[in-house]
């Protein structure tokens, strides 16, 4: 194999690599020395051939080809910084309604406040407001750049909390211990082993009625397992009450499937469970780097490859003889 | 001569790869005082009359939000000042708001009643303004002047003069 052919597949290759960052960014193997390692060990060989070929040693196009390299080099260059430097990929989970302030990214994320049916329907909404007042909506599934990071939704296990007393009457739910004390919606971001399953766990306090709750997420097969009574195969929250120093209160424990009420321990409980969106930040390469490189490249190729014009091909043997 | 330069290229690559310090991390942040600058939000609720209303018809005018809910004993007691807050600052353009947490109409028209309450309570079952407003605890109060945006954030119970000294800011301000 020709040096010239090396050549071009080590910047395909590169550029390949570094392209790949934007289409799955937050797979963690961009940020792991072996990536760095080889990308460097392309640019060495770009290196190797661009300097043997600017001596003149593999003609006229293996000359022109520099420029090519030199565009693939810098997009190599950006693939890199983003590699090393960017940080890894981020999980941000946040209770609706609530904003999580990103400074690396200079932005603050919105995440859109929801009720029962928008945690059902899972398509809650988180909106980006960068420094400069402009702001980007994000949905599920959909994906953004803004300068050097991509912003992505990742559903996420959520349940809506209702509870009410024994005459029926709404009650405020807490969380104590998290950062949104004021949200009925869980998001489940503790597990318990259980006969060999782990189930998502969160929980929760009315304390008008001096109650803590503990809830644990039983998934389809989860329930089947379980055999829970009638809610083999379907999705149900397991609620355990607690009184105020934390004793089980006599009734307290029992499964409530999505949507439906259960009287437990003098209180009424219903859980909508669906998904609200955590948002995934991951680094990407600077764009007008990439682009810079990517444009470099492809003018490169054409400058090397593309057909000399009738006055092109005149002018050369005057310019081989100065 | 090419072998050099690669391998010294790698060696350098993995030791600034594991010279790095931890990824950077995202802060969170926290508490109602975080809010000041931020356009406060506003979600259409049911008012204790049972017409809705929400915090931005109030815009133009000075507006005292107070989270609170029955349960809460800080809450209960801080009520004598807002009313009086309320009673003395509203022809100066401020509106004392109440936004019972998650509690029926009948748990709040009690409380409204039993603390002879005349400002405005509206009903948040969904705990919406509480998210909203970073809540950490009960009561919860914010400043949002004339232009709808938030002057302050506060966690904890308050005297009247606290009150005042919060609002008076934005009630000099046209």
């Amino acid at each position: 194999m020709s040096a010239r052919i090396v050549a071009l597949v080590s910047a395909a290759a590169c550029i390949a690599l570094v392209l790949a960052q934007d289409a799955v960014p937050t797979w963690s193997g961009f940020h792991t020395w072996q990536y760095a390692t080889v990308l460097v060990l392309l640019g060495v060989t770009l290196t190797a051939y661009a300097l043997e070929a600017r001596a003149g040693r593999d003609g006229d196009v293996g000359t022109k080809l520099v420029v090519a390299l030199i565009g693939a080099l810098v997009v190599g260059a950006a693939g890199l910084a983003s590699g090393l430097l960017g940080p890894d990929s981020q999980t941000i989970v946040r209770a609706p309604g609530t904003v999580a302030p990103l400074p690396d990214a200079g932005i603050a994320a919105f995440f859109g406040n929801a009720d029962a049916a928008t945690i059902e329907r899972g398509d809650a909404r988180v909106v980006l407001r960068q420094k400069n007042g402009v702001s980007l909506e994000l949905g599920p599934g959909e994906r953004r750049f803004i300068g050097t990071a991509a912003f992505e939704l990742h559903p996420a296990l959520a349940a809506f909390i209702e509870a009410r007393d024994e005459r029926g009457r709404h009650l405020t739910v807490t969380q104590p211990t998290n950062a949104a004390f004021l949200s009925p919606i869980l998001l489940f971001p503790g597990s318990v082993p259980v006969a060999g399953r782990t189930l998502p766990s969160d929980e929760f306090a009315t304390p008008a009625v001096q109650r803590q709750i503990k809830a644990f997420f039983f998934s389809r097969s989860a329930t089947a397992a379980a055999r829970a009574h009638g809610l083999a195969g379907k999705e149900a929250i397991l609620f355990a009450v607690d009184d105020s120093q934390g004793r089980m209160v006599q009734g307290g424990i029992g499964f409530a499937e999505s949507g439906s009420a259960v009287n437990l321990g003098g209180l009424s409980l219903r859980a909508t469970i669906g998904t609200y969106p955590a948002l995934v930040v991951s680094a990407v390469p600077y764009p007008p780097a990439l682009w810079l490189g990517l444009v470099t490249f492809v003018a490169g190729l054409g400058f090397a490859f593309a057909p000399s014009g009738p006055g092109l091909s005149k002018a050369r043997p005057s310019q081989s003889k100065a | 001569m090419v072998g050099t330069i690669a391998a010294i290229a790698v060696i350098a690559t993995v030791a600034f790869y594991f010279g790095q310090g931890a990824p950077a991390t995202h802060a969170a942040g926290g508490g109602p005082a975080t809010l000041a600058g931020a356009p406060a939000q506003s979600y259409p609720i049911k008012r204790l009359d049972g017409a809705t209303d929400s915090l931005d018809r109030y815009r133009g005018r000075v507006v005292f939000v107070n989270l609170w809910a029955s349960w809460c004993a800080p809450c209960r007691s801080e009520v004598p000042a807002l009313e009086r807050l309320y009673q003395e600052d509203r022809d100066k353009g401020l509106v004392v708001l109440g936004i019972d947490q998650g509690e029926s109409a009948e748990a709040a028209a009690a409380f409204a009643r039993e603390l002879k309450v005349t400002y405005p309570i509206l009903l948040d079952e969904d705990q919406r303004y509480g998210r909203a407003y970073a809540a950490v605890g009960l009561p919860t109060s914010l400043v949002v002047d004339r232009s709808g945006h938030i002057v302050r954030g506060i966690d904890g119970e308050l005297t009247l003069a606290q009150m005042i000294d919060a609002v008076t800011p934005a009630l000099r301000a046209q």
